[in-house]
Formats: C-alpha cells, sequence, structure tokens
C-alpha cells in the first residue's frame, strides 16, 4: 500500500471490507480435529456394536481401546502445546474462546465417563455423552457462522433424546455412531475443504 | 453539513490496519504486513502514527528467543472506528 495516498469514501469502504474480511478467514478451522475425534468415536461404536454380536473380547473392550488412546493423544498433544508450538501470528476473540470451552468440555466429559464408571447405566451415560457433545457442536458451528455443524448439533441432540428410549447397548451405539458421523466427521471434512480452499485461493 | 472524516484513520494503510485490529483480539506485526502488502518500513511508521493518537496499543517482547510486536485496537481506537463509519455511512448516503 502506497504512502498517505489520498482516498474516496468509495474506497474507505472498500478498504474497511476487505480487511473485515482477511481477518474472518483467519478465524476459520481446518476441521482436523473434528475429523480425529470424530473417526476415533465412529470406530469405537461400530466395533463395539459388531464386538456385542459377535462376543470376541469383553462388552467394552474398544472403548478401553479409545480411553488409551485419548491418553496418548492428549498426552502428544500437550508435548507439542509446551515444545513445538508455532507462534501465532494473530488471536481471534473466537480461538480465545473455544480454548476455553474446550477446558469446559473436557471437565464435563470427563465427569460423565467417571459417572459411568461408577454406576450410571452406559445407555444413559452415552445420551449424556452426545448431549454435551451437541452443545460443543452447536457452539462451534454458531461461533463460526459454519451451518452444516449447526445442523450437527441438533441431529447430535435428536440421537441423544432417542438414545434415553432404546433398551440395549448395541442400539446405543448405533445412535452415537448416527451422532457422530452427522455431527463430527461430516462437518469436519466439509470445513477441512473450505479451509484448503481459501488457503489455495491465497497463494 | 458533514463532519470532517477522522484525519488519523482517512489514510489507507491506517485504515486497513484499524479495520484488521478490530475484527481480531491482538496481532503481530508480521500479520499486519502480510495482509496490508505495505513494506515494514511504512507500516511502522503508519502504526506509531496510531500509537500516538491512542488508538493501538503496541507490546513489544520475546517469545521463545523471537522479538514480537503485538498491535492491539484500544477502547479510544473502537471508538473513533466506530465514528468513523458512521461520518463515512453519512457521506454515502446523502451523495
Amino acid at each position: 500500500m502506497e504512502k498517505e495516498k489520498k482516498m474516496t469514501e468509495q474506497e474507505s469502504l472498500l478498504i474497511i471490507q476487505q480487511m473485515i474480511h482477511t481477518a474472518k478467514q483467519e478465524q476459520k478451522d481446518d476441521g482436523k480435529g473434528w475429523i480425529l475425534w470424530g473417526w476415533l468415536l465412529f470406530a469405537a461404536s461400530v466395533l463395539t456394536y459388531i464386538n456385542l454380536k459377535t462376543q470376541w473380547f469383553s462388552n467394552y473392550f474398544f472403548w478401553n481401546v479409545f480411553g488409551i488412546t485419548s491418553l496418548l493423544l492428549l498426552l502428544f498433544s500437550v508435548v507439542r502445546t509446551f515444545f513445538f508450538k508455532k507462534i501465532d501470528k494473530v488471536k481471534t476473540y473466537t480461538a480465545e474462546l473455544f480454548q476455553k470451552l474446550n477446558i469446559g468440555f473436557f471437565i464435563s466429559l470427563l465427569l460423565i465417563i467417571v459417572a459411568i464408571n461408577r454406576g450410571v447405566s452406559p445407555v444413559l451415560g452415552f445420551s449424556l455423552l452426545l448431549g454435551l457433545y451437541g452443545f460443543w457442536i452447536l457452539i462451534y458451528g454458531a461461533g463460526l457462522n459454519f451451518k452444516p455443524s449447526i445442523i450437527g448439533a441438533y441431529i447430535t441432540w435428536a440421537c441423544a433424546f432417542a438414545g434415553l428410549f432404546v433398551e440395549t447397548f448395541d442400539w446405543t451405539m448405533v445412535l452415537h455412531a448416527t451422532a457422530v458421523l452427522l455431527g463430527y466427521i461430516i462437518p469436519g471434512h466439509l470445513a477441512n475443504i473450505e479451509f484448503k480452499k481459501i488457503h489455495e485461493q491465497k497463494k | 453539513m458533514f463532519k470532517d472524516l477522522d484525519p488519523i484513520l482517512h489514510s489507507q494503510l491506517r485504515l486497513a490496519v484499524m479495520s484488521l485490529l478490530i475484527s481480531v483480539k491482538e496481532a503481530e506485526f508480521t500479520f499486519l504486513r502480510e495482509k496490508t502488502n505495505a513494506t515494514a518500513g511504512n507500516l511502522s511508521v503508519q502504526i506509531q502514527k496510531l500509537k500516538e493518537a491512542g488508538y493501538i496499543e503496541v507490546i513489544k517482547q520475546f517469545k521463545d528467543n523471537y522479538p514480537q510486536t503485538i498491535c492491539k485496537i484500544t477502547t479510544e481506537g473502537i471508538k473513533a472506528f466506530e465514528q468513523y463509519v458512521k461520518d463515512l455511512q453519512a457521506y454515502l448516503t446523502q451523495k
């Protein structure tokens, strides 16, 4: 940009619009978190469903595997944050809000998981988990004005409600897999496609 | 009668910097340079002017042994920007 160039009112308005649009692009998410967790949760639900029918292992074997994988991923993410994190060139209000909400989400998640292990029925416990997923998906979708996530949140809640009325854990797994597919995986991939498009345009 | 547009903001680069900063919490100097396509020298001068007007806060620090210049819009800056947009709208609707 040139030094101290005289501008018209229309040019001023155009600069404001362009720069606000540019800053908005920084708030786009690559969806990788949703894709990773979505596929892990989906695999755990589908494998548990198959396992319940075939009885290869104990009923919750794949959820235990998922738990160990999650702990390893959490450890990896903590190490990466403290030792290899790139310096952020820009901090957005939404990113800061999401960071804080993430903490709340994981604490609530832990609470439900402990409750399931302390005697809350897994059929009801998984519905509570879906309720929590729906809440986080809605905030994410609303914060980034991303419709697939907003729709995904309502579908997740519908699955959570339906889950309160099923009798057996295999149906809980079907509802869980459906919710994760429509609330995490599909919106995650769509966000990733949009993110890639924006970055290709920049090049 | 039209109100005069704020001369501090009525400049291409300064307006671009303020428009970027109003949309984010804070931004590094390199981010502003990248998005405005300005030269480092010119950007430094304009940032200094915005700082002197009290519209932005400039924080110079070291992070992981790298020097970092962070810019943040101030409350006064937000008010000035909002007023500028209002005045601009008045001009455009009257024309």
